[in-house]
């Protein structure tokens, strides 16, 4: 396990081999014969399968959680919860009115499932580090924030009621750096922007409501000497370039893109980028080879910035 | 498919997992009572061989997808309220439909039945690749 070739990675620069790291999720709550509900809720249990999956993988970085609701959680949204998955968002406290309207406040470190979040870091952090294996914190993303908040709506709002989608989006890019600074406290060494919805809107919305709204929280990681990146998930075809254009050391994208053209637009732009690994069509259905599927991608990312990772 | 409804296909990872299927799925379960009364939708997972044949039949290229009428209309692209009522009139086979459906084009997205909405629709029932 190699935390600091990972670092190097993300941040585009050479490395003796590709590190590795796997979005073990829920994944971690299987592995040690949880329910996905009860680990998300347990800090015990959340570190027991981080560090349990960091061991049995190899891993060079694991995230301390792939939950995407923790921020829409702490500021008021509801939960519908699930034994084999992460929860889903259920209300949208912002679906008619904006958040100042909707009385919303920025989560502190008391607000919904932080405590829990906070314990098991502390809990994770030092035998990842006895492992070698870097610790990441993954942030929601401003635009996945602001659907939870508004519900699908926000995505007429950007083009109906530009006002309101700002309102919103800003709230949403306020909390997504409180989540960055809470993460960088517990001690993450890589702390990521995740935004999956962002690949479903058109690049000037992206640059309009997504790029400004990540500002802050890229700056807080910075700040700290810590290192950032941006997941993006589905066809990001028409936001990659804003997407590498964002401020951040690097990115990571999903099954849906070319490693080919992906590797080019990062070694262009000098950063650090991550996949793709075909979580469906390999990993989970088996309808390719993981083994060929996994060669092709390390032989498409090469060893410049590159970190091999799950789609 | 029906004369007096409209299909509508959406192709998904997994609308739990996946914010972008999420979303997808709810801009179809926040259209109003008016629409819901016109309109068959349904969560089609490519975790499982049911949902990876409707993606090959509908010829999906991107995931998540919204489909009306057999066809591929918002491939990775979350629309917005209006845009979706415009493809479902392109789409509609009765002049009783079309009207149906300009008569709600100025109500917009409504969030009181979105929960009950997608769990008639099936949606993250049917998201492992044993279901």
């Amino acid at each position: 396990m190699a935390k600091q070739m990972l670092i190097d990675a993300y941040r585009g620069k050479r490395t003796v081999s590709a590190p590795w790291v796997p979005y073990s999720g829920v994944h971690c709550a299987f592995l040690i014969n949880e329910k996905a509900n009860a680990f998300l809720q347990s800090p015990e249990l959340l570190a027991k399968g981080v560090v349990y999956t960091a061991e049995k993988y190899k891993a060079d970085g694991i995230p301390l959680l792939f939950d995407l609701s923790v921020e829409a959680n702490s500021v008021g949204c509801d939960l519908k919860w699930w034994e084999d998955n992460v929860p889903s968002v259920s209300s949208h406290p912002c679906s008619d009115k904006t958040p100042e309207e909707a009385g919303l406040k920025i989560p502190t470190l008391d607000s919904g499932r932080w405590p829990q979040i906070w314990q098991a870091a502390k809990i994770a952090k030092p035998k990842l580090d006895a492992l070698d294996c870097a610790m990441m914190g993954l942030v929601c993303g401003p635009l996945t924030l602001a659907s939870h908040l508004a519900g699908v709506r926000i995505f007429t709002d950007v083009y109906k009621h530009p006002d309101f989608a700002h309102k919103v989006l800003k709230f949403a890019g306020e909390v997504c750096e409180a989540a960055a600074k809470f993460y960088i406290d517990m001690g993450c060494d890589i702390v990521a922007i995740v935004d999956p919805v962002a690949s479903q809107i058109r690049d000037t919305t992206f640059r309009e409501f997504v790029t400004p709204n990540c500002q802050a929280t890229i700056k807080a990681i910075h700040d700290a000497g810590v290192t950032s990146s941006f997941f993006i998930c589905g066809d990001c075809t028409k936001v990659i370039d804003e997407v590498c254009s964002l401020g951040t050391h690097g990115f990571a994208i999903d099954e849906q893109l070319n490693m080919n053209f992906i590797r080019d637009k990062a070694l262009k732009a000098g950063l650090g980028f991550g996949g793709n690994l075909k979580l469906t069509l390999s990993l989970s259905l088996g309808l390719i080879s993981p083994r060929e599927d996994a060669i092709v991608s390390l032989a498409a990312g090469g060893s410049h910035g590159y970190t091999f990772a799950p789609g | 498919m029906a004369e007096n409804k409209i299909t509508v296909d959406v192709l998904t990872l997994d609308s739990v997992q996946c914010a972008a299927c999420g979303y997808m799925m709810e801009s179809m379960a926040a259209m109003p009572q008016e629409v819901q009364e016109i309109i068959e939708y349904k969560e089609w997972s490519i975790k499982n061989k049911t949902g990876i044949g409707k993606f090959m039949e509908l010829k999906g290229k991107v995931l998540p997808s919204i489909c009306i009428e057999g066809d591929i209309v918002f491939p990775s692209i979350i629309p917005q309220y209006e845009e979706l009522i415009d493809e479902m009139i392109k789409r509609a086979k009765s002049p009783g439909l079309v009207e149906k459906l300009k008569l709600a084009r100025d109500k917009g997205f409504q969030f009181d039945k979105v929960t009950e909405n997608l769990k008639k629709a099936g949606a993250g029932l049917s998201t492992r690749n044993d279901s």
